[in-house]
């Protein structure tokens, strides 16, 4: 068990003001972009090295040279995009979604908005998460799933693989429906749904 | 409370606004809006207390005094709301709730492919999109389109087509359906669906067109698909047509014929010169307003009280009813024991019915989990919002489903200060103060004082002076004291968020925790901290004991099992009695900029053209959880 009491430093803040805790678990690093801002807490894991292995299935198959492989394989694909002021909450997962694409299992990127929080164990294979989306503890967001600007997955919820969940929609249960609209206020500095900033702030400070 | 502690909600004025009877008015709840302009009548029933004169409001503010808020009053439900769900009307000058709001529709649109659907077509589409988006039958996933070949080649792809649910693995292979092509799903369901026996396994495609000479007046976008396969369907119609047992339709087709059927009936029979009514309103049913009509008109009973010659009234020509299957007659089965026998087969069991839910959403006759059909998905509306009272529109947002933008968005937030509330660190025992634990506030142990700090922020561009005041001892079963350190300040104006970035200085609520280790302890009648457009005040807040907890008898039990079990039980019976909430009121007054159909009002304006404005409610303070005991 992990003492109670961070250690002295728990976080790392790099030259654009991220915060990644040094517990977290950050696989290829080199296929990941944080906007700034963002912070990483303990035990969340980023699973950079799923991102697209285009070339390789395209350039062992015979038939087609000319595929539209990865023009250059120098440089290196992004698997995960986060924006500013978005928040990996505790032992959240991180995951690049993938589908079975003509016989073919490719990962696709992550991108994930600005202000975004992502709650405690929770485990994302979305596409996208829009900005302002505020994903609840322990909820599941399936492969290749959309969430919009604004969207609310409520604590808990499964939302199915290839989901579309409209702006300002709150989302919950298993599996999750829509089940109704934050107010017109979401999101202003703030108040609810617009705490990004103070949630960094406040973030590694003794 | 859903929400975590610390919360705050905010009460809208409407809740305690009685019916407009000057018998009751003196007993709103509601402060007195002293806007020194009078509003127009019609907006009485809003802000009634604008009409009061100078002596009344005096009084009127007094019986407000005696009358808190209590947030655990039945009534409070329906007027508590979390701050970024309110509005505000710049007419009324109030805040507005969703129960004071009436709400037109924007558009519509799928909320699975997030496109708009022209509301022409919204009718006729049945509320649900028209494309390739469903829901799955079984557990409401949205069901994807997906091959069965596996077509590893880079060549088009060649269907068959399903659509499959990515959370329960449904898919319409389960109940026999495939697609020729991977678009106009929903076209290609209905054809299927229409033509072919509802319940029968073999959902193969021969469509036996019995009713194919029946104009569908529901889907009138199956018209596209209805030309394209035009060809395809007179080869079939030759077939089972004139079989005598063709097999019934879908529930779809058969209503569609039944309206046909009874459309063309009324036609035929009635012959009335009333009968345009039932066309022109659009009234079907047989006839029914066509007699209430004739009642009234010159034909029938008037004519004959008032001395019209007493000709036998001709009786209304007589309908028939639905007659064959092909005009939607359909006869119940005397004998289900097919049904009964399905039900108590080893094979259908419990898992193949379909649940109450499930069948919920599907037609009448579906039983089992085969009859289930793929939802198309309901489609979602963008709703413009207008005040109730004066038909100000107060949300407008931009019509495109994919914008989050706004042409006019009105929110409370914009208007009165924003308020949160954070516990301030024990400081009592520890001599750092900024080490100090801050209180668990799922367990505030009672009769020990805590602090807790109150922000406002102000997002007007004018400087806002505010009052706050509470209830010395909050109502409910738990008397928890509460004390407003310095009840009265300002704060200052908002400005550019460019002034903010340039200034540079630190963003509110940053310097709190160097502050607080210099400012030490709470003192009354100062503020805590203060920003630019923001300013922090100290609340005491004394938890009381919770009825019959450990606390009131001897302290310190160490057996507190069985009392726990007690006091859950008591906490239970009264639902959340030992969340601490507590009432706040505000009351703001801030020099605004006066408008042009003000001005000349000007009682209270001042000379720079500026009119004070006044705006006061409740807010209650969800601070945290009571303990037990001790």
């Amino acid at each position: 068990m992990p003492p109670p009491k961070a250690a002295k430093g728990e976080y790392i803040e790099t030259d654009t003001g991220n915060k990644i805790s040094r517990r977290s678990q950050i696989h290829g690093t080199q296929h990941i972009i944080l906007g700034g801002k963002t912070v990483i807490q303990a035990e969340a894991v980023i699973r950079g090295d799923l991102f697209r292995t285009a070339t390789l299935p395209t350039s062992t198959d015979p038939n087609n040279p000319s595929a539209p492989a990865a023009p250059n394989p120098n440089t290196p694909s992004v698997a995960i995009t986060v924006g500013r002021y978005s928040y990996i909450s505790k032992s959240a997962i991180l995951r690049p979604p993938s589908r079975l694409h003509r016989g073919v299992h490719s990962f696709y990127p992550l991108k994930i908005g600005d202000h975004v929080f992502v709650g405690e164990g929770a485990v994302v294979e979305a596409a996208s998460l829009g900005n302002h989306v505020h994903v609840g503890k322990g909820a599941a967001v399936g492969s290749m799933a959309i969430i919009k600007d604004y969207a609310y997955v409520l604590d808990g919820a499964v939302v199915p693989p290839g989901m579309v969940v409209p702006s300002w929609c709150i989302v919950g249960g298993r599996p999750a429906r829509i089940v109704g609209e934050v107010g017109e206020g979401y999101g202003v500095e703030g108040a609810e749904g617009g705490m990004a900033r103070e949630r960094y702030r406040v973030v590694g400070r003794p | 409370m859903s929400r975590p502690f610390p919360y705050t909600y905010i009460s809208c004025p409407c809740a305690d606004t009685p019916v407009p009877d000057p018998a009751r008015k003196r007993k709103s709840r509601e402060s007195p809006q002293k806007s020194p302009q009078k509003p127009p009548p019609e907006r009485a029933n809003t802000d009634q207390g604008k009409k009061l004169s100078a002596k009344e409001e005096q009084r009127g503010e007094d019986e407000d005094e005696e009358q808190t808020f209590d947030p655990r009053s039945p009534r409070s439900n329906f007027s508590l709301y979390p701050p970024e769900q309110l509005l505000y009307c710049e007419e009324c000058h109030q805040i507005k709730c969703p129960r004071c709001i009436t709400e037109e529709i924007v558009s519509w649109y799928c909320p699975s492919c997030l496109f708009e659907t022209p509301s022409s077509m919204v009718r006729s589409d049945g509320n649900r999109c028209g494309r390739n988006c469903f829901n799955c039958p079984v557990c409401t996933a949205p069901l994807a389109v997906s091959t069965i070949e596996n077509a590893t080649g880079n060549g088009p792809q060649q269907g068959p087509w399903v659509l499959s649910c990515g959370y329960c693995l449904w898919t319409t292979l389960d109940i026999g359906i495939k697609f020729d092509k991977p678009t106009n799903i929903r076209s290609q369901l209905q054809k299927m669906t229409d033509s072919t026996a509802s319940g029968a396994f073999d959902r193969s495609r021969q469509a036996s067109r019995t009713f194919g000479d029946l104009k569908h007046p529901l889907s009138s976008y199956a018209s596209v698909d209805e030309q394209s396969n035009a060809r395809e369907r007179d080869e079939e119609q030759a077939g089972p047509k004139e079989d005598p047992a063709a097999p019934p339709m879908g529930p779809d087709a058969r209503f569609a014929a039944l309206k046909n059927f009874y459309r063309t009936q009324i036609a035929e029979t009635s012959n009335s010169p009333n009968d345009q009514l039932s066309s022109e309103f659009g009234f079907s049913s047989p006839g029914a307003l066509n007699r209430l009509m004739s009642l009234y008109t010159s034909s029938s009973r008037l004519s004959g009280l008032y001395g019209g010659s007493k000709k036998p009234k001709s009786k209304p020509p007589v309908m028939r009813e639905a007659l064959t299957a092909s005009e939607g007659l359909q006869i119940a089965p005397e004998d289900e024991k097919d049904m009964i026998a399905r039900l108590q087969s080893p094979e259908c069991g419990w898992d193949g019915m379909a649940s109450i839910d499930q069948r919920a959403t599907q037609s009448p006759d579906a039983r089992f989990v085969d009859d289930l059909l793929p939802l198309p998905v309901l489609l979602r509306t963008k709703r413009a919002k207008r005040c109730k009272s004066c038909k100000h529109i107060l949300v407008k947002p931009e019509t495109k489903p994919q914008s989050t933008r706004f042409r006019i968005r009105l929110i409370a937030l914009s208007y009165i200060p924003l308020p949160t509330l954070r516990p301030l660190a024990l400081s009592s025992s520890s001599a750092l103060p900024a080490m100090a634990p801050t209180p668990d506030l799922n367990s505030l142990p009672p009769l020990r004082p805590i602090h807790v700090l109150l922000t406002l922020k102000n997002h007007m561009f004018d400087p806002v002076r505010i009052t706050l005041a509470t209830p010395p001892v909050t109502p409910g079963h738990v008397a928890t004291k509460v004390t407003v350190l310095s009840p009265q300040f300002e704060i200052g104006a908002n400005s550019d968020v460019w002034d903010e970035a340039l200034q540079g200085g630190s963003a509110p609520l940053t310097s709190d925790s160097r502050s607080a280790v210099l400012r030490g302890v709470p003192e009354a009648g100062k503020v805590w901290d203060k920003g630019r457009n923001w300013t922090t005040v100290v609340l005491e807040v004394v938890p009381g004991t919770l009825p019959g907890s450990s606390a009131e008898g001897g302290d310190g039990n160490p057996d507190t099992e069985t009392n726990d079990e007690d006091v859950l039980a008591v906490a239970a019976s009264k639902q959340d009695g030992d969340v601490l909430e507590i009432p706040v009121f505000v009351h703001m007054d801030w020099d605004a900029d006066a408008q042009l159909d003000q001005q000349n009002v000007g009682k209270g304006s001042k000379p720079d053209d500026k009119v004070t404005r006044e705006l006061a409610y409740w807010m209650v303070l969800g601070v945290g959880r009571i303990q037990a005991s001790l």
